[in-house]
């Protein structure tokens, strides 16, 4: 049985806002939330009559906090963590084959999976407080799935950092690479904000709006990295040092 | 012998002048023209710099709306004259400085960013106004891709609209920022002078490198974007918009 509301889609207009909720666990992503986030972002691109904007949004006070390590933590043989790997690697492809542009709201937290999200999105609005990061080298687990996106997003060389520097960092300077396009200064901002970003976009003539962001993955060719980035992350699921980790963290 | 374009020479900087300026020195295919002729000259005779502006209020105000209307066989003979501009200019020995007077849109700001340094006032406007109207500028994405990076090239063409110079500088369409009109010639004639101090052989090495690493010499890249652009001009909603905000 799925548990029912992990994920939350509304159409308002031209603008389909998608919402994480699982607010009690930071929105941290499950399988079954990130298969269904892939899914309707695929579903609204394939509609008849699809969205002009996608607006991509948490419950409560954090965006997203990453994989549910619990999870991952359960299941020892990596499976849990391989479909995790494979949902946000599939999840951000559909973000940036649909025909649609995509703004993310965070207000919080992204962290690690969370923070990978935004690489797919084409704006992102955070609040000044909120803090980002991918420190995941810690469980033995690589980041490489998000490397294809992140280095467009933020340029080679804060990638290179951010991927291998596990620690996390604070919105303005989350700005001042380029992961986050404006700052609010409330988290009850965000949302607002984020959303006249969509609608601003959803105002745009469609055809010109995806042919363009078509172009422009032909133009950066990230999508053909995105298989050996997930391979090198999926290599090392269930690995022993990653297992360790993770039961580690748990113990913690 | 037409004029739409001047190069003049003092020393070791070149400065090539878009001449129209009554149409705010937007790209008709004769204009290319005439900028390619310059280039021609320039390739015969390279000088260490070299600097691109634009004869009056305007910098460039980008395609000859006119020509663009015209048709797919006339907007992708402009278009690809316009693609082939950008690769030479950039394939230049010289180090090639954008001095952006003015209004620089479209495929005007798109010059800008095929430029190595660019300078402008705070009071220029530049931006990408072409998705809003129904058009893909592919011809010039590549370059503000390499110019700006691909994430803020994302939001430069999809939400950037026309921005004033403090914004484009942010915004990293270019590179140096002054006060005025006037702040903008000296602060170009320092900078030229101080390019023209490198070794030449030595700056067209490492120009020759830079592009090489970024890109810039993918001709294939360019020549489809020249078609996909042409292709979406020629669209009835492309030309109903155009028409509606300018006919």
């Amino acid at each position: 049985m799925s548990p029912p509301n992990e994920l939350t889609s509304a159409r308002d207009g031209q603008v389909l806002t998608v919402r994480l909720n699982r607010p009690e666990r930071r929105n941290a992503m499950t399988p079954r939330m990130l298969a269904s986030l892939a899914r309707a972002i695929d579903d609204a691109a394939a509609a008849p009559d699809p969205p002009r904007a996608l607006l991509l949004l948490g419950e409560g006070k954090v965006f997203c906090a990453g994989f549910d390590l619990d999870l991952c933590a359960a299941d020892p043989d990596g499976d849990t963590m391989r479909a995790l790997l494979s949902g946000l690697s599939e999840t951000i492809r559909a973000l940036r084959a649909a025909p649609f542009p995509t703004v993310i709201g965070v207000q919080g937290a992204a962290v690690a999976g969370g923070c990978a999200l935004l690489g797919g999105a084409d704006f992102v609005v955070s609040d000044n407080a909120a803090r980002f990061g991918y420190p995941v080298l810690r469980l033995g687990v690589s980041p490489a799935v998000t490397a294809p996106y992140l280095t467009e997003s933020v340029g080679t060389g804060s990638c290179r950092r951010h991927l291998l520097e596990p620690e996390l960092f604070d919105a303005p300077h989350a700005l001042g690479i380029g992961l986050v396009d404006e700052l609010v200064s409330e988290p009850d901002s965000v949302e607002p904000a984020a959303r006249a970003a969509a609608d601003r976009l959803a105002a745009l003539p469609p055809d010109a709006a995806a042919a363009t962001r078509r172009w422009l993955d032909r133009i950066t060719g990230s999508g053909s990295l995105r298989e050996p980035a997930l391979e090198a992350s999926l290599s090392l699921a269930g690995g022993a040092e990653e297992r360790s980790r993770i039961a580690g963290l748990k113990k913690r | 012998m037409s004029n739409l374009a001047n190069l003049s020479r003092n020393g070791p900087v070149a400065t090539l002048t878009i001449n129209r300026p009554d149409a705010r020195n937007a790209l008709s295919i004769d204009l290319l023209a005439a900028l390619h002729d310059r280039l021609d000259e320039l390739e015969r005779t390279p000088t260490p710099v070299t600097v691109l502006t634009g004869e009056g209020r305007a910098f460039c105000a980008g395609m000859d709306l006119k020509q663009v209307l015209g048709g797919y066989d006339t907007a992708y003979e402009l278009l690809s004259s316009l693609g082939a501009l950008t690769l030479r200019l950039r394939s230049l020995p010289s180090v090639v400085v954008a001095k952006v007077n003015g209004a620089a849109i479209g495929g005007g700001c798109g010059l800008v960013c095929v430029c190595d340094i660019a300078l402008t006032h705070e009071n220029a406007k530049l931006g990408f106004p072409e998705v809003e109207l129904g058009l893909c500028p592919a011809v010039v994405a590549p370059w503000v891709v390499r110019k700006v990076g691909p994430g803020r090239a994302r939001r430069v063409l999809l939400l950037g609209g026309v921005m004033d110079g403090a914004r484009a500088a942010e915004a990293g369409l270019v590179d140096i920022l002054t006060p005025t009109t006037d702040d903008l010639d000296e602060e170009t004639d320092a900078l030229a002078e101080r390019l023209a101090s490198g070794g030449p052989e030595a700056m067209a090495a490492t120009k020759g490198l830079l592009n090489r690493i970024d890109g810039s010499d993918d001709r294939d890249l360019i020549t489809e974007g020249a078609r996909l652009s042409a292709q979406m001009v020629s669209e009835p909603e492309a030309q109903a918009r155009l028409k509606a905000r300018f006919g």
